[in-house]
């Protein structure tokens, strides 16, 4: 479904984030990414989704057999590409269910599916905000504006609940989430699971990997994934801390 | 340019007046004195006055109203007291005034007029305003609305608040150039509330030099709504002058986009303690208009509160421009003032000129003023085309949210459903 190769990417300022990545991702998986701050996951995930910024000098990324780089942010969005954004940005005076309805719609355009009129769209909210037990007033308010950091997470989840995409990368959404909000993080990614999906979560925290399970984790260091493994890759990264990946490279 | 003066004050020798010959004498002379203001002038050195400059627009012939429709566009939508002019004359076909509830009255300014003449003009032509003196000399017609007071325990005491909201509609049509010269009051007395919702629309090469004088009472309320929607090719010129009384309350909004060159002149003068004057707009503008929002907002009593936003969004290669000036005089301690003018600059030739001006006499105030001139939020539209809305989309999104937070002051929501509405129409003519 995703396969990158040697991606590099740097900064506007000339400063190298990406030094070389190489991932590739199947329909059906989940991965991890975990790492130190700095690292470059954020920007991994900001290139993917072709956030502005960011220059990539080398390397290339296929998705579904096309070359995601050649896409637009929105054409990504719409062939079923989804990022949970670590910090989700705040639209004062767009109502939050107004955005998400032309958001929907653009993807089931592209689909080929009918759009949904207010009516229609107002069901399927409430039967996905029921699911994943979020309050109803979330739709009626501005863009994540005046949200506290756990409804602003609860609101990606719900966002890509209702966008249904192929691909979920999901950028630190269990950081600074009570147990409860966890749940919810867990078990919206859970139930998009099926054998055409795949999903990418990065995060500092073994926790949300109890609930959701990866295939196989990754750590991603100074702009390289360094280590790849099972689930017991970040069972060891908890106790050791990530100081114990440059003793390896040390050996 | 003189050739321009010169035109005016021939066109008036033509013409035929019938009333008031010598305040109009008093007017045209005084604007031969004027001529068009030039850029020296401090009041008008943003305010790119060219088309003025280029043509005559002569005044439109007297008596006649061109027949016109009333296009659905411009209709409020809900029951109302229709006052219709066209090209700056009463438009009784196209009116529909109802039932005026006992003591209002809304009637042409051209009926009123002859028994108001001494006190219409001339406090205007003491002003270096030549456009003020240009309408004294012109103007026929307009809307008079007035009501009587509210006297306590008066049989039948009418109710404060008019039964429906008051439409005013300013249509324009015309083949060649023409100016037409309005002159409107209002005069709401003490302890009357009314909501009045105008509009100005039409085609073809016109200017609109409307004077409008407001006068609300003690304990009055106003709301007024404007719509300025001229055509493409129009000139629009609106002046305004604001009286509140001891507790009076104005509370005024402005959605501007339509006419190539347009500005609007707001007066207020805070004549009593306590009152409360709300004035917010928004400027929307593309290709190459120009537009002015001027106020000046007079506190010279004390224990009064200005709120005034307006918001501007300044497209391709037009020119905006936003001048406030609030004045809090000695005598007016414990004002409370507040400006902002918030602008949003889409193109790498749009130009927003801003000018907030604060001027205190009073040391025991709470006043601020600010500005900002910016372009849309980049990481807002990131987040939306992440969502799969098109740079397009997520444009018109972000601007229709930005113009649209200034139309949520509208306390109507008639008037500010009516706002929305064409507010829409410009986002979505701006696509194509
Ligand atoms: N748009 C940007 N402008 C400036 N610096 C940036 C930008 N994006 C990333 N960086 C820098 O690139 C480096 C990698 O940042 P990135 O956000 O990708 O790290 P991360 O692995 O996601 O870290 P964290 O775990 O703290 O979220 C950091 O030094 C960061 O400051
Ligand atoms: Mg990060």
């Amino acid at each position: 479904m995703l396969e990158i190769t040697n991606l590099h990417a740097r900064l506007a300022d000339g400063r190298e984030i990406l030094k070389g990545v190489d991932l590739t991702v199947k329909a059906g998986e989940v991965h991890a990414i975990m790492g130190p701050n700095g690292s470059g996951k954020s920007t991994l995930a900001g290139v993917l989704a072709g956030r502005p910024g960011y220059e990539v000098t080398a390397g290339s990324v296929a998705y579904e057999g096309r070359d995601l780089l050649a896409l637009a942010p929105d054409e990504r969005a719409r062939e079923g590409l989804f990022l949970a954004f670590q910090y989700p940005v705040e639209i004062p005076g767009v109502n939050n269910m107004y955005f998400l309805r032309a958001a929907l719609n653009a993807v089931r355009r592209q689909r080929g599916e009918a759009e949904l009129d207010a009516g229609q769209f107002l069901k399927a909210a409430r039967a996905k905000l029921k699911l994943l037990d979020i309050g109803e007033d979330l739709l009626q308010r501005p863009v994540n504006v005046g949200f506290s950091g756990g409804e602003k997470k609860r609101n990606e989840i719900f966002q890509m609940a209702m966008l249904e995409p192929k691909l979920a990368i999901l950028d630190e959404t269990d950081s600074g989430l009570d147990i409860d909000a966890l749940r919810v993080v867990a078990n919206g990614v859970n139930k998009l699971r099926s054998p055409e999906r795949a999903a990418i979560l990065i995060t500092h925290y073994q926790r949300l990997l109890d609930y959701v399970v990866p295939d196989v984790v990754h750590v991603l260091s100074h702009g390289r994934i360094v280590r790849s493994g099972d689930k017991s890759l970040a069972t060891e990264l908890e106790c050791r801390g990530y100081a114990f990946l440059d003793d390896a490279a040390a050996e | 340019m003189s050739d321009i003066r010169t035109g005016y004050i021939e066109a008036f020798q033509k013409q035929r007046a019938k009333s008031r010959e010598a305040a109009r004498r008093a007017a045209i002379a005084r604007f031969g004195e004027l001529g068009l203001p030039t850029r020296r002038a401090e009041n008008w050195r943003f305010t790119n006055l060219r088309p003025l400059e280029q043509r005559l627009f002569p005044p439109a012939p007297a008596g006649t109203v061109p027949a016109a429709t009333l296009p659905p566009l411009y209709r409020l939508g809900v029951p109302s007291h229709r006052f219709v002019l066209v090209n700056g004359r009463f438009a009784p076909a196209l009116s529909d005034m109802g039932d005026l509830p006992l003591g209002v009255s809304l009637r042409p300014l051209a009926e009123s007029a002859p028994a108001l003449a001494p006190a219409l003009d001339a406090p205007f032509l003491r002003e270096s305003n030549p456009f003020l003196a240009l309408n004294a000399a012109f103007f026929e017609d307009g809307f008079d609305l007035s009501m009587t007071d509210v006297v306590a325990g008066e049989q039948p005491s009418p109710p404060p608040e008019l039964d429906r909201p008051i439409e005013i509609l300013h249509l324009a049509a015309a083949a060649n150039p023409v100016s037409l010269h309005t002159r409107n009051r209002l005069c709401i007395p003490p302890g009357r509330r009314c909501t009045i919702v105008e509009t100005f629309a039409g085609s073809g090469p016109y200017w609109t030099n409307a004077v409008l004088e407001i006068a609300i009472g003690d304990g009055a309320a106003l709301r007024h709504i404007v719509l300025q929607d001229e055509g493409k090719e129009a000139v629009h010129l609106g002046h305004r002058r604001i009286r509140l009384g001891a507790g009076a309350r104005y509370d005024g909004f402005t959605l501007a986009l339509g006419s190539q060159l347009s500005r609007q002149d707001t007066i207020v003068t805070i004549e009593g303690e306590r009152a409360e004057c709300l004035l917010n707009g928004a400027y929307l503008l593309r290709g190459s208009q120009e537009a002015t929002i001027a106020t000046l907002i007079d506190h010279a009593a004390p224990g009064s509160a200005t709120r005034e936003v307006f918001k501007g969004v300044v497209a391709d290669r037009a020119h905006g421009v936003f001048q406030g000036k609030i004045v809090v005089r000695q005598a007016a301690q414990k004002t409370d003032a507040h400006q902002l003018n918030k602008n949003l600059l889409l193109g790498r030739q749009a130009v927003v000129d801003t000018k907030p001006e604060l001027e205190i006499y009073a040391d025991d105030v709470k006043c601020s003023h600010g500005a900002a001139i910016g372009d849309l939020d980049e990481n807002a539209l990131f987040y939306l085309r992440a969502r799969g809305l098109t740079a397009a989309e997520a444009r018109r999104m972000l601007i229709d949210a930005f113009a649209g937070e200034a139309i949520d002051l509208v306390a109507d929501g008639a008037a500010r459903s009516y706002l929305r509405r064409h507010l829409e129409r410009w986002l979505a003519a701006r696509e194509e």
